[in-house]
This record gives structure tokens, sequence and C-alpha cells, in this order.
């Protein structure tokens, strides 16, 4: 076995056994799809529609923003990488074979998700399954390259779980997850275009075939140069050692990774 | 042993405005093992670091074999291996994933046998996170010598390891002298210097003061002998006389203390003088300075420019 599957291999088999990968991997969403599945299919019947997608969705976020980050500070800050680098472990594994051994991990929760929401909360199943898939691999592909980017970016991890909770908080409310976007007042439509959720939802109910009409060329458009953007800023800004107290001056560069989202509300939805 | 391996001419490194190695040059020799040591700030681990190509130099020449480590970082991670001062692996790692792992990026086989040697066979299947500091500190030293380095470095290479695991890391260190491998060794532990290294180096505020083998280093002090006497009856404790060329120290342990620079001399004075008191000789101790005696004297004096041996 080479290298990199070897790496990949091992990066696969701890999200099982790392207990805080196994609950923030498939536990945590796990539990609030069940919760919020039949707390908010009862409230509003409409969210069936949205369900799967908004709650895919959840899952990723749980992945990609609340836990790559924090494994990616911590293994540099302890001194892991140095580790890595002294051996030959090249950055460019370090970087993808987290998001690549997460993917599978989603993709299991993502079939968990679909299967129990449309059999036990009667969720919309999407019409065109295929479009669905791309659209979640569109959808964790974007939050994997955030939550790298956020990881290479922030010097501890209190930084980088603040920067990640002003992406998932509002996510929750404002992006399309629990909450139909088109139901917000207009001015806050407008703010939702800076939440890579928003976009992904757009998506998802467009290929997914859950009741949109036409393609979101912007959205589409957005998510890819999001995801272009991210990968290329972390490959940029990747150190190999930790990082003194002070923020390295180069940490804002990753700042130019909302650009994507910023033209959307400019050019609007 | 004459092949030179590791060439650092004229390196310079700084941190901003602090200059933590300042203009040091040494060279070292195939199958050499050559001890870096000096206080806390010294400027060994700026020197390691930048030989291991993890950090940069601000000035000077490092070779490695002939390589460049900021260049050829490539081909230098299969020339070198190294044994951090803290480990740091993957805590969800197992001992024989590890293995495997590391193996794998350096394309060689996993060297089972030496997670055998190390004593770390009942570990295979515990994550690297679950041992104990000393069990990961012989699992990292596994892992810098699994891929055949030419040239192996070794930082604390024994803190915080038991009585046995030393012994055993320094027949392993030996052992690799024996086969060739050039070894780099930072420590404070004087005693561990002295019995491994063949020459070593002691820096001070980012300068090499002394360098030499242990031998030539600790002859170089004051060069003055201890002489430590004990008697039936301790006449040297309790009014004995002064003896020529000879220095009295406080008593110690009921030995009567002595420090002289003619030891032969010094030695049959003060035997002459117990046989004519009628006190018979229980114990006599000729000690050269240690390392670490040579080590204090060196770092607690006004700091002196380096002076090769």
């Amino acid at each position: 076995m080479n290298a990199f599957a070897n790496h990949l291999t091992y990066d696969f088999k701890t999200g099982i056994r790392d207990k805080s990968k196994l609950l923030m991997f498939y536990l945590f969403p796990l539990v609030f799809f069940f919760i919020a599945g039949g707390l908010m299919a009862s409230v509003n019947p409409g969210f069936k529609q949205t369900m799967l997608a908004g709650m895919v969705l959840f899952a990723f976020m749980c992945a990609a923003l609340l836990t790559m980050p924090t494994l990616l500070v911590t293994a540099r800050e302890s001194g892991v990488f140095r580790s890595y680098r002294i051996n030959g472990v090249p950055a460019a594994s370090i970087l993808s074979i987290p998001a690549m051994s997460t993917s599978v991990h989603m993709a299991l929760v993502s079939i968990l998700i679909c299967v129990a929401g449309i059999a036990v909360f009667g969720a919309t199943a999407p019409t065109n399954v295929g479009g669905f898939v791309v659209a979640a691999i569109l959808g964790y592909l974007t939050y994997a390259s955030i939550g790298i980017l956020v990881g290479v970016a922030s010097s501890n991890n209190t930084l980088s779980t603040l920067i990640c909770q002003l992406i998932y908080i509002p996510s929750i409310i404002l992006g399309g997850i629990t909450v139909p976007v088109s139901v917000l007042p207009p001015t806050l439509q407008r703010v939702a275009l800076l939440l890579p959720s928003t976009h992904c939802m757009r998506v998802f109910a467009s290929l997914g075939g859950s009741g949109a009409t036409g393609v979101p060329w912007l959205s589409i458009g957005v998510l890819v140069a999001s995801i272009l953007l991210t990968f290329l800023l972390s490959s940029l800004l990747f150190e190999w050692d930790a990082r003194s107290s002070a923020p390295s001056k180069k940490a804002w560069w990753a700042l130019l990774a909302i650009a994507p989202y910023a033209i959307a509300v400019v050019i609007g939805g | 042993m004459s092949e030179e391996v590791v060439t650092v001419r004229g390196f310079r490194k700084t941190y901003g405005e602090t200059v933590a190695v300042n203009d040091i040059s040494f060279s070292v020799r195939r199958g050499e093992i050559f001890a870096l040591l000096g206080p806390n700030g010294s400027g060994k681990t700026s020197t390691l670091e930048s030989l291991e190509g993890i950090r940069r130099p601000d000035g000077g020449v490092l070779r490695i074999a002939g390589i460049d480590p900021q260049r050829q970082r490539r081909k230098l991670c299969s020339l070198i291996g190294v044994q951090l001062q803290t480990s740091a692996l993957p805590p969800a790692m197992t001992v024989e994933e590890t293995m495997r792992f590391f193996s794998s990026y350096h394309g060689v086989a996993p060297r089972y046998d030496l997670i055998e040697r190390l004593g770390l066979s009942e570990k295979r299947s515990l994550q690297y996170g679950k041992l104990s500091v000393g069990q990961q500190r012989r699992l990292s030293l596994a892992l810098a010598v699994a891929h055949r380095p030419q040239v192996l470095f070794l930082d604390e290479p024994t803190a915080g390891l038991d009585v046995q695991s030393r012994v055993d890391l320094h027949a392993l260190a030996l052992e690799l002298r024996e086969q060739g491998v050039t070894i780099i060794l930072a420590t404070h532990d004087m005693a561990e210097a002295e019995k491994l290294s063949d020459r070593a180096a002691i820096l001070l505020h980012g300068q090499i003061v002394k360098m030499g083998s242990p031998r030539q280093i600790t002859a170089a002090g004051d060069g003055r002998t201890r002489i430590s006497i004990s008697s039936e009856a301790g006449a040297l404790l309790s009014g004995a006389p002064s003896f020529p060329g000879v220095t009295a120290q406080d008593p110690r342990d009921g030995y009567a203390v002595y420090l002289s620079e003619s030891p032969g001399p010094a030695v049959m004075a003060i035997l002459s003088w117990l046989e004519s008191a009628a006190d018979p000789l229980v114990d006599l101790r000729v000690e050269r300075p240690s390392l670490e005696e040579r080590f204090l004297e060196i770092t607690t004096a006004p700091a002196t420019k380096g002076e090769a041996l």
C-alpha cells in the first residue's frame, strides 16, 4: 500500500476510533436530525421538502466546521506536522486527506439521514437522486475547504471555534437549513447570500428536484469559486510549525475567501 | 571515520533582533557521535533544527552529506532520522500503525524488529496517546532509525526514560555508530555525553566556547585532579599538615578531599603522612574532573570566544 493510501486509511479509521470525531461525525448530527426532524416536521410541514438537504448540510457543518479546524490547529500546535515534515509527509496530504476520509463518513451519515428521513418523518425524496448527490458533493467540498482554511489560518483553537461559529450559527438560522430563506425579510435574504448554506440549499433544491425551477448558476458559481479559492489559500497559508501567540499577519489573507459570497450579495439573488 | 558528513560553516540564526546562533562552525565525520552541549537558550536547538531543514539559517553554510537542508528537503528526509525533544505523533495512531505510516512515507518496509528491540512489542496495538512518556520517546527513536538514515539527530534522547531504557538506548546508539551512522546528540545529561560522544561542542550565547573529545574538554579545565581519602582514625580530617602543591577542600562524607595539579606526588605525600600517623588507609579515590564539572566551569565563567581542541 502506498503512503497516500496508507495515510487515508489511517485517517478514516480514526473517524471511528477517535471519540470526539465519532461524536461530531455521527452522533451529534444524527441526534440533532432525529430531534429537529420530528419537531420541525410536525410544526412546519413545509420543512419535509427541505429536510434531507438541510440535515445533510448540518452534518457536513458538524464535521467540517466544528471538527476539522480544531484537529488541524491541534496537530500543528502540538508538533504533529513537524514530525510529518521531518518524515517527508507532504503538505498536500495533510490538507487533502482529512477532507477525503471525512467525505466517506459524511456519505454514510447522509445515506442514514436520507433513508431515515423518508421512512420515519416522511421527508420529500429527491426526484433526481444523481442531482442530489452532485449537490451534496458540492456542499461537502464547500464546507470541507472552509474548515481546512480556518484550521490553517487560525493561530489557536479559540480563534478557529469563533470563526466557525460565525458561519455555523447564522447558517442554521438564516441559511435555509431550518427555515426557508424565502420567508426572511428582503434585507436578511441579501445577508443570507453571505452564507454557504444559502447557496447549497438552492443547489440542492434545483439539482435534487425538490420544487425549485431553473439552475441557480450564481450559487453554483459562488460555491465552485469558494472551493477553489479556499483550497488555494489553504495551500498558500499552510505552516508546519506552532505559531507564537501573535496571529500571523498573512493569515488575514484568508478573509479573501469571503469574496465570492460578497460578490453574490452585491449581484443579488 | 574520515568522511565529513555534516558541515556547519559560519552558521548564523536570528529571531528578530535576538541572535540565537552567531557564526559557528564545526564538522562531523561518518560514524562519529557528536554532542551539542549548552544551557537552555544557547543555540543547540536552533542549530539542530536548521540542520534538519526545519528552520531557515540567516547566514553560513549547512550541509548534510553534501545536501543543502533547505533546498533539497526530499533527499534530506531519506538521509536523516530525527528524534525530536518533544515527540508529537497523532494520538489515535497505534504503535504498529505509526511504524507502518512513517515507513510508507520513507518508502521502506516497516521495521517491527525495532519495536521489539525497544521494548514496545506488547504495546503494538496501543494508541500513541496512551503510551507513557518513556514509551513515546522509544517509539520516536524507533521511527527515527527505521529507514536506516545516514545521520541521526537525537534531542534529549533519554529525557523521561527509566534506567534500563537509557542503557538500551545507549547500546543502540553505539551499535548505530558501529554501522557508520553519524549521530548528533543534544543533551543536558553530561554523563550521557561523556559516555557516548566522540566529540562535543559546548555552546554558550550562540557561540562555540569549547570543542573536542570529552577527555580533551575536561583536561582543558583548571587541570586539577580531585583526591579523596578516608582512613580508619580520620587523622587527615583532624590535624593534617598542608601538603605542597595540594589544596585542601572541605571534607565530604568522611573523606578528606584535596585538589592537585600533580596527583602522583600529592598522593605519595599524603599516604606517607598517614603511615607516619599510624592511621591505616580505608579508601583512596583519584578522579579527574567530570564533563559536568567542566561544563559548569565553562558556562558559569565569563564568555570566551570559541576554542577548538
